[in-house]
């Protein structure tokens, strides 16, 4: 009874419009190359203070999910993925695109973006809530290696290791910065009372990932126009859907599984589903010629991944990816801690989430079907234009959340910070899930030992505490193992 | 990406950081929290893991040196690195400048800065859809989204 009286707060004319214009923006945002769906989402994070936690957080949502399908249209139309998670798509969409068929490879990545988002949509709703009760019986130690395995895991699939790690560091020192959470002692506060709380989270999101962006594009943006291809038709024939069910289906279950496992992301999602696409399909030679399952297996991928990220943060409080690390900062604004505690006192939210995802996905077919011929024009936006109204939301959103020029401070340093770290290889998802990670690991690190008066073979000693830590010292190995496994196997090529 | 020969640049860097780090650390007041871990605790462990890590991460450097034709991959010209300068400057100025001077007035101003250090000649696209857009987003924020503005 009570979960339909939340799905009813959803289903209001107000939580739509606002899930249908966040999914429409995202969708947007996306295709744009350039701008990411994470950028979006902490663009329009600030926006969503003011309004009631579901609408605001399925606006959130709708970005996201929006975000990550509309990477596909310029994949396909431009060969330039639109976000990351779109790179896959290339190999056979823009093909088919080339082929005149580009309408095809679009209608294709449409139904895809939507079966694997409905599909992880389903898991989501059935798993958080029993992967919730399990986290219920957490206490400080379990919290504590919880988290550590979550900075670990994601420092180790960072590409670079090392870099991944410092990174990581950087993170949890930055996130030291205000009162210490134990003693209330002012860490690195320096006098001035806009530290007193610590770094406003938000600002320092808008910068890392938005204002950073900027900065990238200033050196891309050159006079060339953007030429397009064209776009007609918008469904694969009976025996092109035929050909890419198991693409879709596979692609769906891997964007779940690895949406489910923290850090690793939909850009990984969809480059595994496109290679086992490929592996188990009868006519591997068509791959990468404009072949439709290809599209199927990436773009349902990675879209499953959007749902099923959402799993480890509202039943752990662990983002799966970056978006939704940023999504955390939503949640935050909204004084709201992700986590298991939510299921009990925010059933309302939780609720709400579930429906807002299977909306959005619903929302963003919708969207996709009846915009593919629009699409080509999304890509003409001039690019200077786009930048500096970009800088511009970046302020207004900086400053709105708390009306203190500081934040605008914040955010400009961290937007060169993100610039410096994405110039020289160093993670920024890493940095932003520890700063996120950070005070969860160092409360219940601290809080562990004080309940245990600085016995650590008895912190350590519960099951899942050791379970984690065995984990988090396996993902710390794993990348070595896979180096050192790679360099034995380049050293017996004969050449 | 940027050459290792940076990661030996940057590794010094970090390794500076880590020392006015630690040198702030230091001026953190110690409490009795009924726990050796106090307030310094975790700070301190980050501090020596950074710079741990980046010791590790010059000698990869030094002992993985790669040709000098892939130094140069990935690095930014100077004239780029001018309209950086410059871009961050703006925008300093404008987060200085953005309550005591209101936001229609900067905004203006620094998107047309903006668009003319990113290259833009054209008078419609450097004058007046900046002017415009300005104004819409101005009247979007304050009206329907009840942000305030200065």
């Amino acid at each position: 009874m009570d979960i339909l009286q939340h799905l009813s707060a959803v289903l209001s004319l107000e939580v739509m419009w606002f899930i249908a214009l966040g999914t429409l923006g995202g969708l947007v945002i996306g295709a744009l190359p350039g701008l990411t769906a994470t950028m979006g989402v902490a663009l329009l994070i600030p926006l969503t203070f003011g309004m009631a936690p579901v609408a605001g957080l399925n606006m959130l949502i709708g970005i996201y999910i929006g975000g990550i399908y509309g990477g596909c249209i310029s994949a396909i139309l431009l060969r330039t993925p639109g976000t990351p998670s779109s790179a896959a798509t290339v190999l056979d969409g823009y093909p088919l695109a080339q082929k005149g068929e580009a309408g095809k490879a679009l209608g294709m990545a449409t139904i895809a973006s939507f079966v694997g988002g409905l599909f992880a949509a389903i898991v989501l709703a059935t798993l958080a809530p029993q992967l919730a009760s399990i986290a219920l019986k957490f206490g400080a130690p379990e919290y504590f290696a919880l988290a550590l395995f979550g900075l670990t895991i994601i420092a180790s699939l960072s590409g670079d290791l090392l870099k991944g790690a410092i990174a990581g560091l950087l993170g949890v020192l930055i996130s030291t910065v205000g009162a210490d959470p134990i003693s209330g002692v002012s860490r690195y506060t320096f006098g001035l009372p806009g530290f007193a709380a610590g770094l406003s989270f938000t600002p320092a999101l808008i910068g890392l990932f938005a204002l950073s962006e900027v900065f990238v594009q200033l050196e891309k943006i050159v006079g060339d126009k953007i030429v397009t291809l064209k776009v007609s038709g918008r469904w694969p024939n009976r025996a092109e859907m035929r050909e890419s069910v198991p693409a879709l289906l596979r692609g769906s279950l891997i964007g779940t599984v690895i949406g489910i496992v923290p850090g690793v992301g939909s850009g990984t999602a969809s480059w595994i589903a496109y290679n086992e696409a490929r592996r188990a399909s009868k006519t591997p030679e068509k791959f990468g010629t404009g072949h439709v399952p290809g599209v199927a297996a990436t773009e349902s991928a990675n879209n499953a991944v959007c749902a099923a990220a959402l799993i480890p943060l509202l039943a752990l409080g662990i983002p799966g990816d970056v978006v939704t690390a940023v999504l955390m900062g939503g949640l935050m604004i909204q004084g709201l801690a992700p986590g298991p505690m939510l299921f009990e006192s925010r059933p309302d939210i939780i609720v709400g989430i579930f429906g807002g995802t299977f909306l959005a996905t619903v929302f963003m077919f919708i969207f996709g079907m009846l915009g593919i011929g629009l699409f080509s024009r999304i890509l003409l936006i001039p690019k200077r234009l786009l930048t500096m109204s970009i800088v511009t939301f970046c302020f207004i959103g900086a400053f709105s959340i708390n009306l203190n020029p500081v934040d605008l401070y914040t955010m400009v340093a961290f937007g060169v910070l993100g610039y410096v770290m994405q110039k020289f290889g160093f993670s920024q998802a890493a940095l932003c899930i520890a700063m996120i990670l950070g005070p969860m690991a160092e409360a219940n690190l601290r809080r562990g030992l004080l309940q245990t008066r600085d016995n650590v073979l008895e912190f350590v000693s519960g099951p899942i505490t050791i379970t984690f830590l065995v984990l988090t010292v396996l993902s710390l190995l794993w990348p070595l193992l896979r180096d050192l496994k790679a360099r034995r196997r380049m050293a017996e090529q004969p050449n | 990406m940027i050459g290792r020969r940076a990661d030996v640049w940057l590794g010094l860097v970090l390794l500076a950081f880590c020392g006015v780090a630690g040198w702030w650390t230091l001026r953190i007041p110690s409490v009795g929290t009924g726990t050796a871990a106090g307030p310094s605790f975790v700070p301190w462990i980050m501090i020596a893991g950074i710079a741990i890590l980046s010791v590790a991460m010059m000698l990869r450097a030094l002992l993985h040196a790669t040709p000098a034709a892939a130094e140069g991959q990935g690095a930014t010209s100077r004239a780029t690195l001018l309209r950086l300068g410059v871009f961050v400057v703006l925008l300093v100025a404008y987060a200085g400048l953005f309550l005591s001077v209101g936001y229609l007035t900067t905004t203006i101003v620094v998107f047309i800065a903006g668009m003319f250090v990113l290259g833009e000649r054209n008078w419609l696209f450097l004058v007046v859809l900046p002017a415009v857009l300005t104004g819409a987003i101005y009247f979007v924020f304050t009206q329907f989204l009840g942000v305030w503005l200065p």
